[in-house]
Parts: C-alpha cells; sequence; structure tokens
C-alpha cells in the first residue's frame, strides 16, 4: 500500500480537522499580530512629571526646560511641596516627580554639590527606567555647563575647559538591538515558542482525537504513521516559519542576519523535536484537550527559562538542566544569536547538538508511545491483524 | 443543595484526576517554579570582556572599576578586537571594554581618552543593569583621577579636592517599590498571570467534566444560571485558596515590602476569579468541545502578561492593544494589586477604580446563558442521546 497514499490520507486527517486547521494556522497568525501588539512603540517616551522648584533661579528654569526636552520625560504638572506631588501622583496625574532643591543655583556656583532628586514609579520598571534616564540625562549637562563655567570662571580658555570637564569619556554603545527597542527583544524570542507550542499542539490533538477508533493510523507500522507525520507537520511548519521569520520580522522591522540556509538548519531538529512530543502527548493523555491543557500552561515557565529575559547566569543550575529537555530553549538561545546578533553555525553548534539530541530522545519516546496506542485503539474496535 | 444532588462534583473529581490535579498540585508547581527561576533575585556578576591596548596601572585601575561593580564581572581578556567580537557574538560575553592606546598621556595632557563599551542590547534588562553599571564605573573613576589631578597641582585636602572634582550629585529614590528588585516585581505579576490561565483552563475541565458524567441536559435545565453557579460555587474555592496563597506567600513568607492591606485584595481576587470562570464558560458553551475551548483559552490568556503593562506601560501602548488589555480580567486585577501593594492606597480608592471596569463581565455572562439555551435548542432538535 502506497506511500503516497498515506501521505494523502494524513494530509487530509490534518487539514479537515477544525482544531488542528485552528490551532496551527489561525494560532501562528493571530499571535503574530496579537503578541506584539503591545510593544508596536518600541520606546517608553514622554513619561509625564511633576517638578518641584524650590529654587526658582534662572538655572534651575533653564533645567526645567532641558528635562522638557528629553525624548523620555515630559512636565506636566508642578508642585509646590512634596505632600502635593504625591498627591498628583496617586490620583494618576504624573508618574515620576523631580525636585529641585533650594539654593541649588548659589551651590552649583560656589562649588558645592547640590542634591537634585528624582523619583519614578518603580513598581512599573521601564517607566522608572525611563523617568530615571531621562532626569539623569538632563541633570548631566546641567552640571557639565555649571563645571564648565566654573573652569573658565577660573581662568582656564574655554574649549579646555569643555575637555576637562571629563577626563575620561565613556561611549556606550548598545549593539544588536540599538534602539533598545522591545519589540525587537521579545518577538523574535516568542515567535520560536508560539511555533513549538502550536505544532505540539497540532501533532497532539491530532494524535488524541485517533484514540479509541479505527481509521488509516492502525493499519499501517508505527514507523511509518510516525514519519509521514512528521514530514507532513515539518513540511508545513516550516511553511509557516518563513512567514514568522521572513514576513512578520520584515513587517516589524526586525533584524534578519542569519543566512536562509542557516535557518533551514536549525529548523529541522527543533520542528523534528518539536512533532515527536505533540506525538507523545497525543498518545499519552488520557483525552485531546489535555494536550492544549499541557502546552498552555507550561508556556510561561520555558519562556522566562529562555534565557533572553532573565541571565543564565542568575539562574538555578539545575533549572537550566531540566529546561534544556525541550526544544524551544535551545532554539530561542540560538535563533536570537544567528538572526539577531550575526553568529556563525560554528558558535551554535553546542545548541544544534543538543537540538539534535532531544529529537533522539523525543523520537524513541514518541515511537514507543505511539505504537502502544495504536495498539490500544486496534484492540478497542475489532482484533486485527498486526504487522 | 438538593436540586444538585444527583450533579455531585466529588463524583467528577473522583473519575477525573486531570481536573484534580489542575486544581491542586499543577498551579503550585508553575509557581514555585517561576520563583525558582528569579530566586536569585538580583543579577550579579554578568560577564564582560576587556580590550586593554594600554596595559597601565591607570588602565587596570578602570577595569577594577568596572569588576567592582555587582553588577559585572570583567573575566575576558582580549588581544584583539576580533577575538573580542566573536566572544560577543558567541554570547561568552554581555559587552566588552575598549581601553584605547595612549590612554595615560592623554589623561595627563588632559585630552580626555574616549573609552568604548559595547553591549548586548538585545537583551534588554541585561543591557540596562550593564549601562547603569558602566556608568557607575565610569563616574567613581573620573572623581579618582580628577581629585588626584587636583592634589598633584597641590590642593592636598582630599576632600575639597573631591568637592571641586564633583559637580551636581544625583539622588534617585524609587518611588514605591523601594528595593527595586526586578525579579520580585517580575515574580508578582508573572504569578497571577499564570493564575489567570488556569482558573480559566480549570473552568473548561470542569465543566467538560460534568458534560461527559451527566450531560447538558442535567447539568442545565431549568433555571441555568442556578445551576451553573452552583456547579461553579463547587470549584471557586479552590481557586480563591490559589490566589491567597501567592499573596500570603509573597507578602507574609517571603516577606516582600507591602505598603496596604491584603483585605481589598482578597476581595478583588474573589471578583477576578469570577470573572475568569465566566471567560471560561463563556468558551466552553460556545462550542461544547473542550479541545477548541482550550485553543480559545489559550489565545485569550496566553499572551496576557505581555498586556498586563507591568514591563512595557499601558500609556505607550495603542488603542487596539489597550483594548485587548481591558478585556483580559487578570490586568484590573494587577492594577489593584500595585496600587495596594506599592501605593498603598486606601480600599476605596482601589475599588472605585477595580470594580466598575469588572462590570463588564456581566456582559459574557449572558452570552454564556444565551449560548446554554442555543445549545439545549440544539440537542433538542436533534432529539439528543440524553
Amino acid at each position: 500500500m502506497g506511500l503516497f497514499k498515506l501521505i494523502k490520507a494524513e494530509l487530509k486527517a490534518v487539514l479537515s480537522h477544525p482544531v488542528i486547521v485552528l490551532t496551527v494556522f489561525g494560532g501562528v497568525v493571530f499571535y503574530s499580530f496579537l503578541y506584539p501588539l503591545p510593544y508596536t512603540q518600541q520606546i517608553p517616551q514622554e513619561q509625564e512629571i511633576t517638578v518641584i522648584n524650590n529654587d526658582n533661579s534662572q538655572l534651575s528654569r533653564q533645567l526645567e526646560r532641558m528635562v522638557d526636552a528629553t525624548t523620555q520625560v515630559k512636565i506636566v504638572k508642578r508642585a509646590h511641596s512634596i505632600a502635593q506631588a504625591k498627591e498628583q501622583f496617586l490620583k494618576g496625574d504624573v508618574r515620576g516627580i523631580l525636585l529641585i532643591p533650594k539654593h541649588f543655583n548659589r551651590d552649583l556656583l560656589l562649588g558645592k554639590s547640590p542634591t537634585l532628586s528624582y523619583s519614578g514609579d518603580a513598581s512599573y520598571f521601564l517607566v522608572y527606567g525611563t523617568i530615571v534616564e531621562g532626569l539623569a540625562k538632563a541633570g548631566g549637562t546641567i552640571a557639565a555647563q555649571a563645571k564648565v563655567s566654573r573652569l573658565v570662571i577660573d581662568g582656564i580658555p574655554l574649549e579646555s575647559a569643555t575637555q576637562q570637564y571629563n577626563q575620561v569619556t565613556l561611549n556606550m554603545k548598545p549593539t544588536f538591538n540599538p534602539s533598545l527597542g522591545y519589540l525587537n527583544y521579545v518577538v523574535p524570542a516568542v515567535f520560536v515558542l508560539i511555533l513549538q507550542q502550536t505544532l505540539i499542539m497540532g501533532v497532539g490533538v491530532l494524535g488524541g482525537s485517533e484514540k479509541n477508533s479505527d481509521g488509516y493510523w492502525n493499519k499501517h507500522s508505527t514507523l511509518s504513521i510516525v514519519a509521514v507525520r512528521c514530514f507532513i507537520f515539518v513540511g508545513i511548519y516550516y511553511l509557516l516559519a518563513l512567514y514568522y521569520f521572513g514576513f512578520s520580522f520584515e513587517y516589524y522591522g526586525i533584524n534578519k542576519l542569519a543566512s536562509p540556509l542557516l535557518l533551514l538548519a536549525l529548523l529541522a531538529p527543533f520542528l523534528l523535536s518539536s512533532t515527536f512530543i505533540g506525538i507523545l502527548l497525543g498518545a499519552i493523555l488520557p483525552r485531546r484537550e489535555l494536550v492544549t491543557f499541557v502546552v498552555l500552561i507550561s508556556s510561561m515557565p520555558l519562556i522566562f527559562s529562555a534565557g533572553f529575559i532573565w541571565p543564565l547566569e542568575s539562574m538555578p543550575q539545575p533549572m537550566i538542566w531540566l529546561s534544556n529537555f525541550f526544544p524551544c530553549i535551545p532554539a530561542i538561545q540560538s535563533f536570537l544569536m544567528v538572526n539577531q546578533m550575526g553568529a556563525e553555525f560554528s558558535q551554535i553548534s553546542s545548541q544544534w547538538q543538543l537540538l539534535w539530541l532531544q529529537t533522539l530522545g523525543w523520537g524513541i519516546l514518541a515511537y514507543f508511545s505511539y505504537q502502544h496506542a495504536q495498539n490500544r485503539s486496534g484492540s478497542v474496535t475489532f482484533d486485527r491483524d498486526k504487522k | 443543595m438538593m436540586s444538585t444532588s444527583n450533579v455531585s462534583q466529588w463524583q467528577v473529581l473522583k473519575h477525573d484526576r486531570w481536573l484534580v490535579s489542575s486544581l491542586t498540585w499543577i498551579p503550585v508547581l508553575l509557581a514555585l517554579s517561576i520563583w525558582w527561576i528569579f530566586s536569585q533575585g538580583i543579577a550579579r556578576d554578568l560577564p564582560i570582556g576587556v580590550l586593554d591596548l594600554q596595559q597601565s596601572a591607570l588602565s587596570r585601575q578602570l577595569i577594577r572599576e568596572f569588576d567592582a561593580t555587582s553588577t559585572l564581572k570583567v573575566n575576558h581578556t582580549f588581544t584583539d578586537i576580533n577575538e573580542a567580537k566573536n566572544a560577543f557574538i558567541g554570547n561568552e560575553i554581555y559587552g566588552y571594554l575598549v581601553i584605547p592606546r595612549n590612554f595615560d598621556r592623554d589623561i595627563a595632557i588632559a585630552n580626555p581618552p574616549q573609552v568604548t563599551v559595547f553591549y548586548n542590547s538585545q537583551y534588554i534588562l541585561v543591557g540596562k543593569l550593564i549601562n547603569s553599571a558602566a556608568l557607575q564605573a565610569h563616574g567613581t573613576f573620573n572623581v579618582q583621577i580628577a581629585a588626584l589631578k587636583q592634589m598633584a597641582k597641590g590642593n592636598s585636602n582630599q576632600l575639597s579636592a573631591l568637592s571641586k572634582a564633583v559637580g551636581v550629585r544625583t539622588q534617585i529614590t524609587p518611588l514605591f517599590n523601594k528595593n527595586s528588585n526586578y525579579a520580585q516585581f517580575l515574580v508578582s505579576a508573572i504569578v497571577p498571570a499564570l493564575w489567570q490561565i488556569s482558573i480559566v483552563v480549570s473552568t473548561i475541565l470542569f465543566l467538560a467534566a460534568n458534560y461527559r458524567f451527566y450531560g447538558l441536559q442535567k447539568m442545565a435545565t431549568n433555571n441555568p444560571l442556578r445551576k451553573l453557579v452552583t456547579m461553579s460555587g463547587f470549584y471557586l474555592p479552590f481557586f480563591i485558596m490559589q490566589g491567597g496563597a501567592f499573596l500570603i506567600w509573597f507578602y507574609y513568607i517571603l516577606n516582600w515590602p507591602m505598603e496596604g492591606s491584603l483585605l481589598p485584595l482578597f476581595f478583588a481576587q474573589l471578583v477576578t476569579v469570577i470573572a475568569c470562570m465566566v471567560m471560561g464558560a463563556l468558551f466552553f458553551f460556545l462550542t461544547l468541545d473542550p479541545t477548541r475551548a482550550m485553543s480559545f483559552a489559550g489565545a485569550f490568556s496566553a499572551p496576557s502578561f505581555a498586556f498586563m503593562g507591568v514591563t512595557f506601560p499601558v500609556t505607550d501602548m495603542t488603542q487596539v492593544a489597550e483594548i485587548w488589555r481591558s478585556l483580559l480580567p487578570i490586568s484590573h486585577y494587577i492594577e489593584a494589586q500595585i496600587s495596594q501593594v506599592s501605593y498603598g492606597a486606601t480600599a476605596w480608592q482601589t475599588m472605585s477604580r477595580f470594580l466598575p471596569s469588572m462590570l463588564g463581565y456581566l456582559l459574557p455572562l449572558m452570552l454564556t446563558l444565551l449560548l446554554i439555551k442555543k445549545q439545549l435548542r440544539k440537542m433538542e432538535d436533534n432529539n439528543g442521546p440524553l
């Protein structure tokens, strides 16, 4: 009985199964728009703050203007006291406070160091970081100006005074994601997880639907069903991965540094091992909705252990070992390296080997669990000549 | 009680081990795993490298300043730029610092040399940490050199030398969330997001189990609302206990800072549980197919952490994103939680913001009841099996 016929039967089973079509095609396309949705503005900007100016000198007003001119911060309110500022904050009018102390101008000219106080809402990390960054920038500029003017008063020519402000200048170069965009940070990693999870769900639901019933799946050897299933799903997911790494990344303006060949090579063990996990779950879980259940609840622990949000160096070692059983972990790491940072194949070879090792391990589990399920569904219906 | 005596939930639980697991140890295990990932709390000793083209006492002092920050650990030394670049791209280091040739001479003749730090901003959190640690190290080094120079000029008093070296001192105080422990702050938002997923999917599981055991007829005919309420009432305490458990765990056992009171939060959790259960029921009665309901639940709740606004601010989200966000019960809950935990707002302030937005879940509840009626009619039309 022809391989071609089997492939046709499998393809038909996949495409005519509403839940699989919904999960695989619907899910992948839906998430490709939903997940990036919160981050489309990339960088938080113009956080609204209030200012308490106890100095009211010209210099302090200049500082205010400089603060307002940064892209990070915008002054929308003023307050006469800290209590009033806090009230404005609690009402939700502002998200940060700048306090310019009394005698700010005088102290600066006298060569004393006045203290500028900034406060931001640290319950929202990016809000806080943005406000502090903007205020620090403006504060640094005014401090530099004050110092330069003092050096000029001391009789040092303006040009060398400007240079003497710093003994050493620091040039911070953010690399791989120079704009520090949030979309560039989240999307390349999360999309890999989405590929894995929807693939497992699709394969698992198919296996779960076959349970306790008769069909082409128990009329063939385990090996041929598993092979054909891998062929079909890996094929479909190569197309969907092209959609993600091609269209979606282009659409959101995300780095695509890896050569297509390298991506295809990485996808092979990643998609294969994910398919095997799907076959395994479909075979061992008693009902097909449990496949979706297991996949769904595992998503958050998986994404947070992948190392791109929280550094691996700060994660407990046993957690890292545990996470390395799942294809998305080395896959996220290596896709980020080749596609976002421009690494070469030799630099991700350890992840690639791990993925193949996983393919082997999950493959063996998938084979035996599916064989078991096949036997069971055969015996439920009627005695069947086993081959 | 009497009317449901023939629909016993204990019986259902006895026959569905997965349902029992999803109500008990699975959510606990998930929450613990998230906490475990972030248990170190602060990212320390992130590996960076150095390309020192000067190799002098002064350049080594600068390197020591970088190494002395708690965030950074200089544990790679390179001799040429390609080597540094390879290690950087290969993810062995999160950044590297380049100290130029003539570093000493330029400092001596007051022609400030430029030190460059390349750091990995693909990992935003790591990038931000490296950035501020580098600024700190650079600041310290600058002041040291300036003070040294002042003293060399004969300004022997170290204090006045220092004050001439420093300009505006800045004091950064985080308003609320005083310890700025990023990990704690993430965990206290991720766990509620997980809790929401757990409630929605468990609701689907128990409805599906009831459907399997008793059929729609027994589950829902004659006053479906009351039957749905009694059935859900049995499972509600499980979810309430999960919610209460994580609050007590965070703010009593782990002793994380807490400005307000837990009481309004327990109430907010009750409302959140009901809203999540309504959404789960809506997904289930849409098709009565648990697999499809589970897919809808996934699409709805899986990305909710991204929409909560604790990492990326809501004010910078687009209108569409904000609309999707407002559909998720947990994004309203997290606002209530932050208002109590960080701001120490009054119960009234918290509730007056929280409750009106939760009234919106009456709409999906009504839709669910309509769907039940529709499904019952459909069953009768088909002369259903039960």
